[in-house]
């Protein structure tokens, strides 16, 4: 069942304080963060932050797109890295 | 820079008239016979592969000189190859093919070396590098203008400008303590 809408998306806290700080101070910065479970939100676009996969901080370059995503869905905790073969990697 | 990339393996035989089940690597699976004649680890033997139908997840493809099932079946597991020269220009300055970013040194804007790209991931947040660093460990680095401003794939190097990393903790002394139901209003959504 889906969360009910009343309440809200759920995001920890202090991921909302640390978001407007980095963006304030505008330097290239990554957000280590465990909070796997928060939503992304609005504010959050932008910025980069490192989603902790239980083993590892995984870089993720927030964008509109992931807006209502959770953080975890972007840091796999089991990963098949396959070939390389033809694959392109796009500088954003 | 890698010359040979590993763009599919034979899987198996498929049928009695000698197709074959072919596994793709590639970004458009279906490209995996677009670049021309396919070559074994070793290079020796060369495969003109036509694609016929789908499988599952897999290709059913005609090999020439392949037409019984036990030749098909001897070819499972052969990985295949195409040449680096063989892909096309990327569309854009700012677009590298992973095997031309693989093994590329990453150095400090001071000239220093830091480590060397391993692999490259993307896990739906944007590429990722990884680099080995001179101690061994891994590092992640976003594929970004800001943290990888030079990449120059001919003079085998990139130039990183590594990030500050900050720490978002339950409790820290800028943060509150656990969940919050979006915002300090405890629910109804955030204000905008």
């Amino acid at each position: 069942m889906a969360r009910s809408v009343w309440k809200g998306p759920f995001v920890d806290g202090y991921l909302l304080k640390k978001a407007d700080k980095s963006r304030a101070s505008g330097r290239n910065e990554i957000i280590k963060i465990w909070s796997r479970r928060s939503t992304i939100l609005p504010q959050f676009v932008g910025l980069t932050f490192g989603v902790y996969n239980g083993h590892k901080f995984l870089p993720v370059i927030i964008t509109e797109h992931m807006i209502g995503h959770k953080f975890g869905e972007f840091a796999p905790t089991r990963t098949f890295y396959g070939h390389a073969a033809d694959k392109k990697a796009k500088r954003k | 820079m890698t010359s040979k990339l590993c763009v599919g393996q034979f899987a198996g035989s498929h049928g009695v008239r000698g197709l074959v089940k072919l596994r793709s690597f590639t970004q458009d699976p279906a490209d995996v016979a677009a670049y021309g004649p396919l070559v074994d680890d070793t290079g020796a033997r060369l495969f003109k592969v036509t694609l016929q139908g789908k499988a599952k997840d897999l290709f059913l493809a005609k090999v020439d000189g392949v037409t019984t099932r036990e030749q098909a079946q001897a070819l499972a597991g052969v990985r295949l190859h195409v040449d680096r020269a063989a892909l096309p220009e990327t569309e854009d300055d700012d677009s590298f093919y992973h095997a031309d970013l693989i093994g590329l040194r990453a150095e400090r804007a001071d000239g220093s070396l830091y480590g060397t790209v391993k692999a490259i991931y993307d896990f739906g947040g944007g590429d990722v590098l990884e680099i080995r660093v001179g101690s061994g460990a891994l590092e992640m680095l976003p594929f970004s203008k800001a943290c990888v401003p030079v990449v120059d794939v001919r003079g085998g190097r990139i130039i990183v400008d590594l990030p500050t990393v900050v720490e978002a903790r339950e409790g820290d002394e800028d943060g509150s303590e656990g969940g919050d139901e979006a915002a300090e209003d405890g629910g109804g959504g955030l204000e905008p």
